[in-house]
């Protein structure tokens, strides 16, 4: 009984730490910008995640290697070490950006001014890392992510048009506007399959010493945490398209985007809103900084881990200290943090198959896997998606360009 | 599988000490044997003082950043070849994970570190 508890507590915890402000921004825009065109995208990122954190977590399990580590073994030091640079770069990005929108709901909880907000949000995260077990700030970070739920409550308030509803998710292409839809198809998949959840997850597996048994509670996990998350995606597109679309309102700010619950659900709506932000967008800030501190120590062979004390593994905790400052470096210059969390994200798709690709190649290999190496259902997503990935992948920053970032 | 063939296969695997602390990838090997001969390993080489001849640029850039500090840990000194190598004596008494134990000092000062 209390396993089944534990499970369920696992599983409200991943659908709060599922959504972050890529997630936030992307979704609700692509609402306010196209309506529910655009939802038949999100049950494709969603399945691209489970079926590559799925990968990872096996790999975990079975080899006790975290991505970086099977990175390195596999495509060598040259490439590995190519893929680290990228993947370092997007992850401050991201981070970033996260950091951003815990300062700007703080702001908009209590009025202080931003920058004093910026040093405390960091400061915060790094006590409640430096003195909260991991455990901890999982669930403190998860539960309080779930206030985003109020975000399902507006949208059926909202009354969305059920019917327009169910036909965007059958896949179609734009009726006008053709490369803004294309570059909101690529940022809801880069939002979705964001690298930092992988190395996260593959990390959390090797420190929570999965074993082959733990394969099918890999699987399980996976496939709810995320399935579910995406079910707040759904809410948010359904609030940006109800409360948006047609007023010429693009959510160029977080505070516009408590609004969707606002406009519903009165002040209540509002405060659960941000709340439920800004535990989202902190759990995510520290989900980044970690999966920053990991690929380094993984790939130069420090000790490692959230589970050591911090004497135990003092690279690794400098590391994550050092992404702090830095992140908040970037925050203090003042750039817009919905600017800053669109290019994260389109980022993030280009360095996506230097990570993708790997964990593809462990995942088949017999030498590291034996008999858990991939099956025919896990190889067949695993190829179509890494198609999908490189496409999307090459179009990124074109589209990026000729949509001047989504303003267009 | 020759001896060649294992070695081959550990390079850029995680170390693992005597006791069970990271403590490196294996970022080169030492390989001695002129043409003809059998090659034969001899050691594998640790740290960013290796890189440089691993990736042209920018493992030399990484070499740089990283300190450039190079370990030689005889081939003799390593006891099993699985997902990992592991070796039969600790990271302090072969040199390794000197970066850590350098660093420990200076975050045992911040209250709480050993929570």
């Amino acid at each position: 009984m209390s396993k089944i508890f534990g499970v369920a507590l696992g599983i409200l915890a991943a659908i709060g730490g599922f959504v972050d402000i890529g997630d936030l921004v992307f979704n609700v825009s692509a609402g306010a910008t196209f309506g529910y065109q655009l939802m038949w995208v999100l049950p494709i990122g969603v399945v691209g995640i489970i079926v590559y954190s799925e990968m990872c977590g096996r790999i975990a399990a079975v080899s006790k290697k975290a991505v970086f580590d099977a990175v390195r073994d596999r495509v060598g030091f040259s490439a590995g070490l190519g893929a680290l640079i990228a993947s370092e770069v997007v992850n401050l990005m991201t981070f970033a950006a996260e950091l951003g929108g815990v300062a700007i709901s703080l702001q908009l909880l209590c009025g202080l001014p931003y920058r004093w907000l910026i040093a405390l949000a960091v400061v915060g995260l790094a006590v409640v890392i430096w003195v909260t077990s991991f455990e901890w700030i999982e669930r403190i970070f998860g539960y309080g992510g779930l206030c985003l739920l109020v975000f399902a409550v507006a949208a059926v308030k909202l009354t969305p048009d059920w019917g327009k509803f169910g036909n965007g998710f059958i896949p179609h292409v734009a009726q006008n506007n053709s490369l803004l839809y294309a570059y909101f198809v690529v940022g809801l998949l880069g939002a979705a399959m964001t690298p930092y959840e992988v190395y996260f997850y593959s990390s959390g597996g090797v420190e929570e010493e999965w074993t082959p048994k733990d394969i099918s509670l890999n699987r399980a996990n996976a496939i709810i945490g995320y399935g579910l998350g995406g079910f707040l995606s759904v809410a948010l597109m359904v609030t940006g398209a109800t409360l948006f679309l047609g007023h010429g309102i693009s959510p160029a700010h977080l505070g516009t985007i408590a609004l969707g619950a606002q406009v519903p659900l009165g002040e209540i709506g509002l405060l659960l809103a941000l709340i439920g932000i800004l535990f989202a967008v902190g759990g995510a800030s520290i989900d980044t900084v970690f999966s920053g501190a990991y690929n380094l120590a993984q790939f130069c062979g420090w000790e490692w881990g959230r589970y050591r004390t911090n004497v135990n593994a003092p690279r690794f905790t400098l590391t994550w200290i050092v992404l702090l400052a830095l992140g908040m470096g970037i925050v203090m210059t003042g750039v817009d943090a919905v600017v800053l969390t669109e290019y994260a994200v389109i980022f993030s798709v280009v360095a996506l198959p230097l990570t993708y690709i790997p964990i593809l190649l462990v995942a088949n290999d017999e030498a590291y896997m034996g008999r858990h190496r991939n099956g025919r259902l896990a190889n067949v997503l695993g190829v179509v998606y890494l198609v999908v990935i490189m496409v999307v992948a090459l179009s990124a920053i074109p589209l990026m360009i000729l949509t001047n970032v989504g303003q267009n | 599988m020759t001896e060649i063939d294992i070695a081959l296969k550990v390079l850029d695997h995680q170390i693992l000490d005597r006791e069970g602390r990271r403590c490196g990838n294996v970022d080169d090997l030492e390989i001695e044997g002129g043409p003809g001969e059998t090659a034969r390993v001899t050691a594998i080489l640790v740290g960013p003082g290796v890189w440089a001849q691993r990736a042209r640029r920018i493992g030399w850039i990484a070499s740089f950043v990283g300190g450039g500090r190079r370990v030689r840990v005889p081939w003799e000194d390593v006891t099993e070849v699985e997902s990992h190598v592991v070796l039969s004596k600790t990271a302090e008494e072969l040199g390794l994970g000197r970066g850590d134990d350098r660093l420990r000092p200076w975050i045992e000062k911040i209250p709480g570190a050993h929570r």
